[in-house]
């Protein structure tokens, strides 16, 4: 049986399904029993909601970039 | 394997399409950096993908799609990332700096490993809702700014960029289980940045 520190260590490799079958069910069924942990998941996964949605840094220089891109790929013909 | 989209576009860049270019290189500068930080670091990330994409307009004519053509961008700014690598980083690889808010350490658990302080409910748990507050957003890019290059670009890679750990191990030529200890680190201080964020409204 997982303890609830056990999980948090595992918690990113159940994210990215590299748990074995015997990992992921015993993930499984400690989130079934435990409140604290279904929530630090939930919330594990809105943290990477959020870093998937976070706008990126304009691209600095991209006009002249893709203009030069561009005429290089022109200038081969 | 088929990349119908990739096939389109392509298509178009060979034509020498400006709108084209433009679309390939918003689609795809955000993970080429990620990469070229990771190997090279950040003095030299600029260089490193400028460089990327002089090589692939170069080489756009024999492209024959065996791959897609994000791993191709991405293997050409490994490649290119490579040529410039610092001797020092496998060093310090796993090298953990500290976060703003810390992460979720064994302070948080008693000794039989029940939750001492256990997460509570967040008011706010719509990634949405989340996002359009601006001192959130900002918390996050501070966060984000804590991690080591490479724990950050690894993070970047995964998240927002949406690479398996394998092709993440294959172009920055680090394990898989180093892989996996740069992300669950980096995660568990996003996680702690945005759990004291909930309780304090600050960052």
């Amino acid at each position: 049986m997982l303890t609830c520190q056990q999980l948090v260590e595992n918690s990113s490799d159940y994210l990215d399904a590299q748990l074995s079958l015997r990992g992921r069910l015993s993930v499984r069924l400690h989130l079934a029993m435990c409140v604290n942990c279904r929530r630090f998941i939930r919330q594990m996964k809105i943290s990477q909601a959020l870093l998937r949605q976070l706008p990126e840094e304009p691209i600095a220089g991209l006009e002249d970039l893709v203009a030069k891109l561009a005429s290089q790929e022109q200038s081969r013909g | 394997m088929d990349y119908p989209l990739d096939a389109a576009l392509l298509s178009r860049l060979r034509a020498g399409e400006q709108l084209a270019f433009r679309e390939l290189v918003s689609t795809y500068q955000g993970a080429m950096r990620a990469v070229a930080i990771a190997i090279a670091g950040s003095r030299f990330a600029d260089e490193v993908v400028q460089d990327a994409w002089l090589s692939v307009v170069r080489n756009l004519p024999g492209f024959e799609q065996r791959s897609s053509l994000k791993t191709w961008l991405l293997t050409i700014t490994a490649n290119s990332a490579k040529s410039r690598l610092k001797s020092s980083r496998r060093e310090v690889l796993l090298d953990d700096l500290p976060a703003p808010h810390g992460s979720v350490g064994s302070e948080r658990f008693a000794a039989d490993g029940h939750w001492l302080s256990a997460p509570s409910a967040w008011h706010e748990d719509s990634p949405e809702a989340l996002l359009a507050q601006e001192q959130l957003r900002e918390c996050l890019e501070h966060t984000l700014a804590s991690l080591s290059e490479l724990q950050s670009s690894v993070l970047t890679l995964r998240e927002r960029q949406g690479l398996e750990l394998e092709d993440i191990c294959n172009l920055l030529d680090v394990s898989l289980s180093n892989v996996r200890v740069l992300l669950h680190r980096a995660r568990l201080k996003v996680f702690a940045a945005l759990e004291h964020y909930q309780e304090t409204g600050q960052c």
